[in-house]
């Protein structure tokens, strides 16, 4: 079917939906705009008390936590770091110190967990520590559902949905694929990082379509690495073992 | 109708923006057929969407200090405006009545004369409804749709074919741009 057609299709079902409004609309719209706001104005009041107790709540919640919930997860052949995962949210900022084994050549996963419908990718970022290059995708309504990680002795990838083959800087490579997730409704930074580091030289997404996010990540030599999965905010972190 | 909108002096709409309703109604008249059209669609309910518009008009028209840019930003700016409204109308109405015209289209079969494509659309949530309808049923550039949706333009090229392919999984990208 052509685009004409498809187009032409479309639009006879959209006008059987919509058919037309009445003439009046635009009177009563003027007749709205004319009225003062101030009738309305108690539910503005209960609407900021309601506000209000809502934040105290989750604010007593936040405080007690009467769950006793841990604020890391890490799921997966790795451990949690023991520095509290949110007093570092970033790559750049001073790595945690973690007792958190690389696996080498190995698969991470994939690792199930609790999460929205969707999770938004709301930024990812890169840094240089001693010992790792990392890379960590953040999400801002809550973890993606699934994480998997794939080892590859090349540094080639293929984009989804296009189907294309492209090639990373590196000799080898990581496959990140998290499922439940998409990048473009809260991210608007770059999608392809040329590190300039010694072990990630590159980390490009491959894919994000149908919920499902997709990075290439290049690397030189083995491909070791550790994965977190941490909280507050929540994101996926992997470390790529320099030196190796 | 959009280059009767995008004609608009700018002084009609710093009058609005200064409280002058006539000003704002000038601006507003002719976005009201496609704004109608969105909610429309996106509510499956004539009388709920002529109320959305009107809501949505409204606070337009309190807002329109937040405008950003120039008079061709008030059309995207309207219709997230009145998309937003339907979301609001759609959440309430679960708990509220149910009103006969979610019977028709969700219980009730649906006619025999709705093509597949009619029919395909009705299953998609109102949310995939609404890049179709900016791109196609209100001709909108694809900047202007993402504007609305509130994205990049690639993003929303994304989220226009990811919904057009929900009603035919066999359409290609250029079928669909």
């Amino acid at each position: 079917m052509s685009n004409e057609n498809f187009r032409r299709e479309l639009n006879r079902a959209f006008d059987g939906m919509a058919g037309q409004h009445s003439p009046t609309l635009s009177g009563r719209i003027r007749s709205a705009i004319a009225r003062p706001p101030a009738a309305r104005s108690h539910y503005w009041i209960a609407a900021a008390a309601a506000c209000v107790i809502a934040v105290l709540i989750v604010g007593v919640l936040f405080v007690a936590n009467p769950l006793h919930r841990p604020t890391s997860n890490v799921g997966g052949p790795v451990a949690s770091p023991s520095a509290s995962p949110s007093a570092s949210p970033s790559p750049s900022a001073s790595p945690t110190a973690s007792t958190a084994p690389f696996q080498c050549g190995t698969t991470y996963g994939p690792i199930t967990q609790n999460g929205p419908l969707s999770a938004y990718v709301s930024d990812v970022r890169t840094g240089s520590h001693p010992g790792y290059d990392r890379i960590t995708i953040t999400f801002s309504n809550g973890a993606p559902t699934s994480v998997e990680v794939r080892a590859q002795t090349n540094a080639t990838f293929t984009t989804d949905p296009k189907g294309e083959a492209v090639t990373l800087l590196g000799n080898s490579g990581l496959l990140v694929t998290i499922r439940g997730a998409d990048e473009h409704t809260n991210y608007s930074g770059s999608t392809d990082f040329k590190t300039g580091y010694s072990k990630l030289l590159e980390a490009r997404q491959v894919q994000d379509f149908e919920g499902v996010v997709q990075w290439g990540i290049g690397l030189s030599g083995n491909t070791c690495y550790r994965v977190y999965l941490l909280k507050n905010p929540d994101r996926v972190v992997i470390d790529a073992q320099t030196g190796t | 109708m959009s280059a009767a909108v995008m004609e608009q002096p700018a002084q009609t709409l710093t009058r609005a923006a200064q409280g002058d309703q006539d000003s704002f109604s000038e601006l507003i008249e002719p976005l009201l057929d496609p704004a109608y059209r969105l909610a429309a669609v996106m509510l499956a309910d004539r009388g709920a969407a002529e109320d959305a518009v009107q809501e949505a008009s409204v606070k337009a028209w309190r807002n329109l200090r937040q405008l950003r840019g120039d008079a061709t930003s008030l059309r995207p700016w309207f219709l997230s405006i009145v998309a937003n409204e339907c979301r609001m109308a759609r959440r309430t109405r679960w708990w509220s009545v149910i009103k006969i015209a979610d019977v028709d289209t969700q219980d009730k079969p649906q006619p025999e004369s709705y093509s597949d494509l009619h029919r395909a659309l009705l299953r998609l949530s109102p949310d995939d409804r609404l890049p179709l309808v900016l791109h196609f049923y209100l001709d909108l550039p694809l900047d202007e749709v993402a504007r609305a949706l509130h994205v990049s333009p690639s993003a929303a090229k994304s989220r226009i074919y990811r919904s057009a392919k929900r009603l035919r999984a066999d359409l290609t990208m250029e079928e669909v741009f």
